[in-house]
C-alpha cells in the first residue's frame, strides 16, 4: 500500500482507532495484521521472502543467546544468520545483475555462458527489512539487546508497517522495546503524528512528484533540452529525491507517532551540509549510522593507518552505493561519494574558518561550503538516477553542447508554490521538524499553514503517479 | 473511559469539525479558481457529454476509434456517424468519440449529459475486443479511469482528492502485464464439442510456441503474433460477470430512465482474416457472443444491430494488428446498415423493437 493513496488514507485511522480501543497485550496480533495487510497490498506472495527472513533471524537471535557460553558457535550463527539473509537479498536484488555481467565478461573473452535473466520482481524494501533484521541478530550477538522469544513481536519488530517498506531502518534497542510498552492515548502525539503525515504528503506529492514530471521528461532525452533546462532538471531532481524520501520518511514517523511509537529521524536538511561528511550525517541517518555502526567500525573505522582508513572508506560507500541498486551507476555513486570524503580529509586541516573573524565573513563562508556541496551532491545525484552510463553520457554531452538551444523548460505555478515552500520549510526546520516547530506557531498561522498544506496536497498534487523513488531498493 | 481520554477524543473532536469547516471553505476556492481548468486539462469526457445538448442533437453515436479511422487510399474520410447523418438529413445527429472507449465511458459520458437535451435516439458501438482482459486492462485504461473520477457525482475537492490519491486503477506496466496475464487465464473456453484447450492463456502458449497455425500451414512470426492477439482478444465467453456486460446493463436502465431510444451495434471485425488464422473455433465463440448481446439486450427492448459480418479483409485498414478500423467501404456498409435499421424502427409501431442479423 502507498502513503499517498485512497486506500491508506482509509487503512490508518482505522488501524490506529483500533490500536487505541485494544488491550495492550493484543496490540501486537493487530498490528501484526495490519502491517501484512500493508505489505500484501503490493504482491502478495512476497510476504513468504519475508517470513523466511524472519524465521531465520528469529531462530538466530535465540540460538546466539543460548549458546552464550560457546563463542565459536555463536559465531557460526551470527555468519550463518547473516549468509542466508543476505542470500535471499542476492538472490532478489543482484543475481540477475552478476548473471549479466558474467555474461557480458564471457562474451568479451569469447566463452560461451549459458546464463539466463531471471524474471523476478524485486519485493519492495527488501534491502531495507534485510537491514533491520540483520541489527537485531548483530545486536543479539553484541550482547547488546536480548534476543526476543515471542515470534510475534520480533515480526512485528521487522514488519512494523510505518517502516516497512522503505525504513527508518530501526534498531532493536529503540523499536522492539517500544512494541513491548503500553502506549496510552496520548494527545500531542496523534497531533505531532498528523503534522508529519501531512508534512510528509506535501513534501511527496506537492514537491517531488511536480518536479518529477520535468525531471522524467529531460533525463528521457536531454538531446532536446538546453544547458540551462538540464541544469535545472539537475537541481530539481536533488529537491524531488529529498523530498520524495524524507516525505516518505515523515509519513513514517507521523504513523507510528501517532500510536506513541518514536521511530529515528531520517534527515536533517541535508542540503544544509557543509561537506560530504555533514552530508552523510544529516542524509538517511538510519543507513548512513546502519553502515558505520555494522561495517565501518569493524572494519577499523579511523583508529587505523591513514591508507587503511581510505580503504575503509571506500568499502563503506561503495558497499552503499551497490545498497541501493544493483547497477554499476550506483556503484560508482558510492564510491564517488567515498572518494570525495576521503579527499576532503586534508581539506578540514585548512582552518580558513577559523581566520576570519567577522560574523558576515564565517556566514559567507558557511554559505560558499553549503553551495559548494550542494552542487557536489547533485552533480552526483545525476549518476544515481540516469539508467545507465550511456544515459549518463548522453546528458552530459547535451549539458555541454546544448548552450545556444531556447529554454523550453517552464516552470508552471505548482512548481514555482511547490520549490519555494520546501525552500522555506527546510530553512525554517533547520533545527527542529516539522511537527516540533509546528507546535511552537500561534493557532492562526498553525492552522493558515494546514489549510494551504492540505489545499495543495489536493489540487496541486500531480495528476500522474510517481512512486516512491526508494521503493526500488 | 477516564476523564483525560475523554477529553483528548473531545478535543480531537473539535480540531476534526475545524477540519470539515476548512475543507468546504477550500471546495469553495477550488470550484471558483481551479477546477474549470482541471476539467479542461484533464477530462475531455465532460465536454463530450455537453456536445449533444450544444448541437441539439437527437440522435447521438458513441463510438471509439472505429467512427473516425480512415484508410489512406479512402476518397472519403467522413466518419461513421457523418456518412449515418446523410441517410437522415431531418435529424440532427452528434457523434462522442474517444479512442479506446468503452461501454464504461460511455455510460459516464451518457449520464453526464445535461437533463434539458433534444435526444431521443441512442447508438453505442458495441466493440467485441472491449470485452477481453487485454482491453480491460489495456494501457489505454488508465488515462480514461482518471477522466472517469472527475465524472462522478461529488463535490470538486472530494474528486480532485480522489486524483491526487490515485483512487482509480494505477497499474505499473508489470503489475498490468501480470493482470492482463491472469485475466487471459480466466478466459475460460466451454465448447460444445471437443476442444483441447480450456483457456485463452492455453489456446495462445499453444500458437505461440509452434510455427504453423491450425491447418498445418507454415507462417511467419508475425503471423503466429497477429494470431495470439485474436485470440487474446477474442477468445472468451461472454456472461453477466464481465465488466462490460454489467456496463451495457447500466447503459440499457440509463436509456430507459431517460426515455432515449437505445440501439447497440455490434461493431465488424475481420470474420476472414480470423477464419484463415485461428479457424473456426475462434470465429464460433465470437458468433456466440454476439447473440449473448442480441439475446441479452433485444427482449430489454434494445435495438441491436448484428453487423459483425458485414466487412470483408480487404476493407480493414491494419494488417498486424487487431483493430476495428475501416476504410470507406466499410465505413459506409456500417453506416448503411444502421440506417436500414433505423428507417425500420421509424416505420414500426411504437414500442416495437427489432434486432438484425447483418
Amino acid at each position: 500500500m502507498l502513503f499517498n493513496s485512497i486506500e491508506f488514507l482509509i487503512f490508518f485511522p482505522i488501524v490506529t482507532i483500533l490500536f487505541y480501543l485494544l488491550p495492550h497485550k493484543h496490540r501486537w496480533i493487530l498490528l501484526l495484521g495490519a502491517s501484512c495487510f500493508f505489505y500484501m497490498w503490493f504482491i502478495p506472495k512476497y510476504i513468504f521472502i519475508l517470513l523466511v527472513t524472519i524465521a531465520i533471524d528469529y531462530t538466530a537471535g535465540i540460538l546466539i543467546e543460548r549458546w552464550q557460553s560457546n563463542a565459536r558457535q555463536q559465531k557460526l550463527c551470527l555468519i550463518a544468520s547473516i549468509i542466508s539473509t543476505c542470500l535471499v537479498l542476492f538472490v532478489f536484488k543482484y543475481l540477475n545483475f552478476c548473471s549479466a555481467n558474467l555474461v557480458a565478461l564471457a562474451q568479451h573473452f569469447g566463452w560461451q555462458h549459458p546464463a539466463k535473466a531471471l524474471s523476478i520482481i524485486l519485493p519492495i524494501g527488501l534491502s531495507f527489512h534485510t537491514f533491520q533484521s540483520l541489527s537485531y541478530v548483530i545486536e543479539v550477538y553484541k550482547g547488546n539487546q536480548k534476543a526476543e522469544h515471542h515470534f510475534g513481536y520480533y515480526s512485528l519488530y521487522v514488519m512494523f508497517y510505518p517502516q516497512l517498506v522503505t525504513g527508518p531502518i530501526e534498531r532493536p534497542q529503540n523499536l522492539l522495546r517500544q512494541l513491548h510498552e503500553e502506549k496510552a492515548l496520548n494527545y500531542d502525539n496523534i497531533a505531532n503524528g498528523l503534522r508529519l503525515i501531512l508534512f510528509g504528503l506535501f513534501l511527496k506529492m506537492v514537491v517531488a512528484d511536480n518536479l518529477g514530471s520535468y525531471v522524467d521528461r529531460v533525463y528521457a532525452a536531454p538531446e532536446t533540452f538546453s544547458s540551462l533546462d538540464i541544469l535545472l532538471s539537475m537541481v530539481f531532481y536533488a529537491v524531488q529525491i529529498y523530498c520524495d524520501f524524507f516525505g516518505y520518511s515523515s509519513i513514517a514517523l507521523g504513523c507510528a507517532l501517532a500510536m506513541g511509537f518514536t521511530l529515528i529521524d531520517n534527515f536533517r536538511s541535508p542540503y544544509m551540509a557543509e561537506s560530504i561528511q555533514e552530508f552523510w550525517r544529516r542524509w538517511h541517518i538510519s543507513l548512513s549510522t546502519w553502515f558505520r555502526d555494522y561495517l565501518y567500525i569493524p572494519l577499523g573505522g579511523n583508529r587505523v593507518s591513514i591508507p587503511r582508513w581510505v580503504l575503509n572508506t571506500l568499502i563503506v560507500f561503495t558497499v552503499c552505493g551497490i545498497w541501493h541498486g544493483a547497477n554499476w551507476t550506483f556503484v560508482v555513486w558510492g564510491f564517488a561519494h567515498g572518494l570525495l570524503l576521503v579527499l576532503e580529509r586534508p581539506l578540514r586541516n585548512v582552518h580558513l574558518f577559523d581566520r576570519v573573524q567577522s560574523p558576515t565573513g564565517r556566514t559567507f563562508i558557511r554559505a560558499l561550503n553549503i553551495v559548494k556541496t550542494f552542487i557536489i551532491v547533485t552533480l552526483l545525484w545525476s549518476i544515481f538516477r540516469a539508467p545507465s552510463f550511456a544515459q549518463l553520457s548522453d546528458l552530459f554531452t547535451a549539458l555541454f553542447h546544448n548552450g545556444l538551444m531556447p529554454h523550453t523548460l517552464h516552470i508552471n505555478l505548482a512548481t514555482g508554490i511547490a520549490l519555494a515552500s520546501f525552500l522555506a520549510l527546510d530553512i525554517l526546520i533547520r533545527n527542529s521538524r516539522f511537527d516540533q516547530w509546528c507546535g511552537q506557531q500561534k493557532t492562526p498561522l498553525r492552522w493558515t499553514l494546514y489549510a494551504f498544506m492540505i489545499f495543495a496536497i489536493i489540487v496541486l498534487s500531480s495528476v500522474e503517479q510517481y512512486p516512491f523513488i526508494y521503493f526500488q531498493f | 473511559m477516564s476523564q483525560e481520554t475523554r477529553d483528548i477524543i473531545l478535543r480531537l473532536g473539535r480540531k476534526f469539525l475545524w477540519l470539515i469547516l476548512i475543507l468546504v471553505g477550500l471546495n469553495i476556492l477550488y470550484r471558483i479558481c481551479w477546477y474549470g481548468r482541471d476539467l479542461k486539462e484533464n477530462c475531455s469526457l465532460i465536454q463530450l457529454s455537453r456536445k449533444p445538448v450544444h448541437e441539439h442533437a437527437d440522435i447521438i453515436y458513441l463510438a471509439e476509434s472505429s467512427n473516425h479511422s480512415y484508410d489512406v487510399h479512402d476518397t472519403d474520410t467522413s466518419h461513421i456517424s457523418q456518412m449515418l447523418g446523410r441517410h437522415f438529413p431531418n435529424h440532427r445527429i452528434s457523434s462522442l468519440t474517444k479512442d479506446a472507449c468503452h461501454a464504461g465511458i460511455y455510460y459516464d459520458v451518457l449520464r453526464n449529459i445535461p437533463k434539458k437535451n433534444d435526444i431521443q435516439t441512442v447508438i453505442v458501438t458495441v466493440n467485441l475486443r472491449s470485452f477481453s482482459s487485454e482491453w480491460i486492462y489495456s494501457d489505454l485504461e488508465v488515462p480514461l479511469q482518471k477522466e472517469q473520477v472527475f465524472m462522478k457525482k461529488a463535490p470538486a475537492l472530494f474528486k480532485r482528492m480522489l486524483i491526487a490519491f490515485k483512487a482509480y486503477n494505477h497499474w505499473t506496466e508489470n503489475e498490468r502485464e501480470e493482470i492482463v496475464r491472469d485475466g487471459i487465464k480466466r478466459q475460460k473456453l466451454d465448447f460444445p464439442y471437443y476442444f483441447p484447450y480450456k483457456n485463452a492463456a492455453a489456446w495462445d502458449k499453444a500458437i505461440g510456441s509452434q510455427d504453423h497455425l491450425y491447418n498445418g500451414q507454415q507462417v511467419s512470426m508475425d503471423t503466429i503474433v497477429l494470431t495470439c492477439h485474436y485470440i487474446k482478444s477474442f477468445a472468451y465467453q461472454m456472461s453477466e460477470d464481465n465488466p462490460r456486460v454489467k456496463d451495457f446493463d447500466k447503459i440499457v436502465k440509463l436509456c430507459k430512465r431517460r426515455g432515449w431510444r437505445l440501439v447497440l451495434h455490434i461493431l465488424p471485425d475481420n470474420i476472414d482474416q480470423i477464419q484463415a488464422l485461428a479457424g473456426p473455433d475462434l470465429v464460433f465463440l465470437m458468433k456466440q457472443n454476439a447473440n449473448y448481446i442480441v439475446k441479452r439486450y433485444g427482449p430489454q427492448g434494445v435495438t441491436v444491430v448484428n453487423n459483425q459480418n458485414i466487412v470483408r479483409d480487404r476493407s480493414f485498414r491494419d494488417r498486424d494488428f487487431p483493430t476495428e478500423h475501416y476504410n470507406q467501404v466499410g465505413r459506409q456498409a456500417i453506416a448503411d446498415a444502421i440506417a436500414e435499421q433505423l428507417e425500420e424502427l421509424d416505420k414500426a409501431p411504437s414500442g416495437k423493437n427489432n434486432h438484425r442479423n447483418n
